[in-house]
């Protein structure tokens, strides 16, 4: 999962990218308008954070610009105008969730956290594939309710893949979902963390669909 | 002495008219002694004419004051809010003032916005550091003291909700009642319910609202956004599955109610959550406030807010804003 933090007050983008990738997700930051519409426009991104008074471009403008191109990305809009005037500007301007600043970091992260949730059509923080089970809200990893300890990018895959599970998701999309931007990409190392998943996870739960992908599947009773 | 400008129009005429009087009745004389067959003239026709020019004299007169009863009406609209500037054609001694008068409301008008503006840079200027410092007690929190990183944020959520109040207010006592554009309730309801139902995505509340299109009322619009979205807040925060809108009207006013199915609010506390800076659950975060700032914009406008219990089983919130006539 990755996360584009849009923020120009510099301490208060590290202290929600910190946050951000304690909760298990890639975290980019951008400092204005103009470079965040490159980010958005050329980067797969599940949720974004975004500042309204932005140099350059003003986030309310980006905003409704994205979403007239049909980015349908889910947008949180987190900004010091709190009045209701506003709120409903930012929402009509497209937003998905609005949140005042100040804020509680526990509550943005909630926040992100539903908005991906529900852009992937889950109801639940806990998605559960058999006995498998992925609390995104504690970033915990469960087989029949023995812990899994991943490293934060086999996270990252698991998680996505368990948040499109009723789709074949492909190798380049996962690596556009897994990593930072300025990160040396490579789809083979995709490869290498759906092998130590496979390993870890012990029960064949991600299934290879050939020449497209990757799919969650559930292992049928008897196959253990 | 004279204080009506009518009385004094009239004395002066009164004592014009005496004068022309005088001099006329010394030229007949001379007259009728330099020509005896003048005696014979035809007094009918004299006094005929005469009668006109007395009639057309007193109309002019009246008209020429009668155009300051259409400039108190127009000025009282502006007053009202039904017009921004005293619009129309006056005499030319009256002109120049008009003319002063919508100057001084343009001048007062740009004070007034720039005052407004001032004061949202300062609460946005505030807000930013705040949100900092909040964000930088999440870092005590981590080193583990998490009493005091709870204490900051209590702190700053409470001065954000100063700024909030008063930035609110600040706005609408600037602009106020006085040149407040009829605004319709469906339109700003309609936009407020789509923005709740987005913050309150999760809680699968279901809001509907029955307003009639026509119901406008005389409020700014940022003003009625924050009344109604502060109730609708409210109401979404506590109700279970269900938050109700509604409004009828009365000859001066427009009654809108706000139902909550939730726990309500014990009777006894009802006065009290309405007064500045009463929280009733401090848990709740941005609680408190919220109907504090609905009673004081509801009250600077000449409305009223009172809250009971609702039918539905939580709270209903009733806010009557000045109706305009349709």
């Amino acid at each position: 999962m990755r996360v584009l933090i849009i923020e120009d007050e510099v301490v208060l983008a590290r202290q929600l990218a910190n946050a951000a990738t304690k909760s298990g997700y890639a975290v980019e930051c951008a400092e204005d308008g103009e470079q965040a519409d490159f980010l958005v426009n050329s980067e797969q991104y599940d949720a974004v954070i975004l500042d309204l008074g932005l140099p350059k471009i003003d986030g309310l403008t980006l905003l409704r610009r994205w979403r007239e191109a049909g980015i349908a990305t889910p947008v949180l809009v987190l900004t010091a105008r709190g009045s209701w005037h506003e709120k409903v500007q930012g929402i009509d301007g497209g937003a998905d969730d609005y949140v005042s600043k100040p804020f509680r970091m526990e509550e943005v992260m909630a926040r992100i956290r539903a908005l991906i949730r529900r852009s992937s059509g889950s109801a639940h923080s806990e998605m559960k594939c058999g006995n498998l089970v992925l609390d995104a809200r504690s970033s915990r990893v469960s087989v029949a309710g023995v812990p899994v300890k991943l490293t934060s990018h086999e996270f990252r895959v698991l998680s996505y893949l368990m948040h499109h599970h009723q789709r074949v998701v492909s190798r380049t999309e996962l690596t556009e979902h897994i990593y930072a931007q300025d990160f040396d990409r490579d789809s083979n190392t995709v490869e290498v963390f759906i092998t130590r998943l496979r390993r870890k996870l012990g029960t064949p739960f991600i299934e290879t669909v050939r020449g497209l992908g990757y799919r969650m599947s559930e292992p049928s009773e008897g196959s253990g | 002495m004279l204080r009506s400008l009518k009385s004094r129009l009239i004395l002066a005429s009164v004592l014009w008219t005496s004068g022309l009087l005088m001099l006329f009745h010394m030229a007949s004389i001379m007259l009728v002694h330099m020509s005896p067959s003048l005696r014979h003239f035809n007094g009918f026709w004299a006094v005929s004419v005469a009668l006109i020019l007395l009639a057309a004299g007193l109309a002019a007169a009246r008209a020429s004051l009668s155009s300051f009863k259409p400039l108190r009406e127009k000025l009282s609209a502006v007053h009202q809010g039904e017009a921004l500037r005293v619009e129309g054609v006056y005499p030319t001694e009256i002109q120049p003032l008009i003319d002063d008068l919508n100057a001084l409301l343009t001048a007062r008008e740009k004070a007034v916005a720039r005052a407004s503006t001032t004061a949202a840079d300062l609460a946005h200027g505030l807000k930013t550091p705040l949100a900092l410092l909040a964000a930088e007690s999440n870092r005590i929190a981590a080193e583990g003291n998490a009493e005091l990183a709870e204490s900051i944020t209590h702190q700053v959520e409470r001065m954000s909700r100063q700024i909030d109040y008063h930035l609110a207010r600040a706005r609408a006592t600037a602009f106020g009642a006085t040149g407040a554009v009829p605004c319709p309730v469906v339109d700003c309801a309609d936009a407020l319910i789509r923005t709740v139902s987005k913050l309150y995505a999760d809680r699968a509340l279901t809001i509907s609202s029955s307003i009639p299109a026509d119901f406008y009322v005389r409020v700014q619009r940022e003003d009625l956004e924050e009344i109604l979205g502060n109730l609708l807040d409210n109401a979404c925060k506590w109700a279970k599955s269900k938050v109700v809108v509604k409004a009828s009207r009365t000859s001066a006013f427009v009654v809108v109610t706000v139902d909550d199915d939730g726990a309500g609010i014990d009777p006894a506390l009802r006065d009290a959550v309405l007064k500045r800076g009463v929280r009733i659950d401090e848990a709740l975060p941005g609680s408190g406030l919220g109907l504090a700032i609905v009673r004081d914009l509801a009250e600077l406008y000449g409305g009223s807010i009172s809250l009971d219990a609702s039918a539905l089983g939580g709270l209903r919130a009733t806010v009557s804003l000045p109706a305009v006539a349709t």
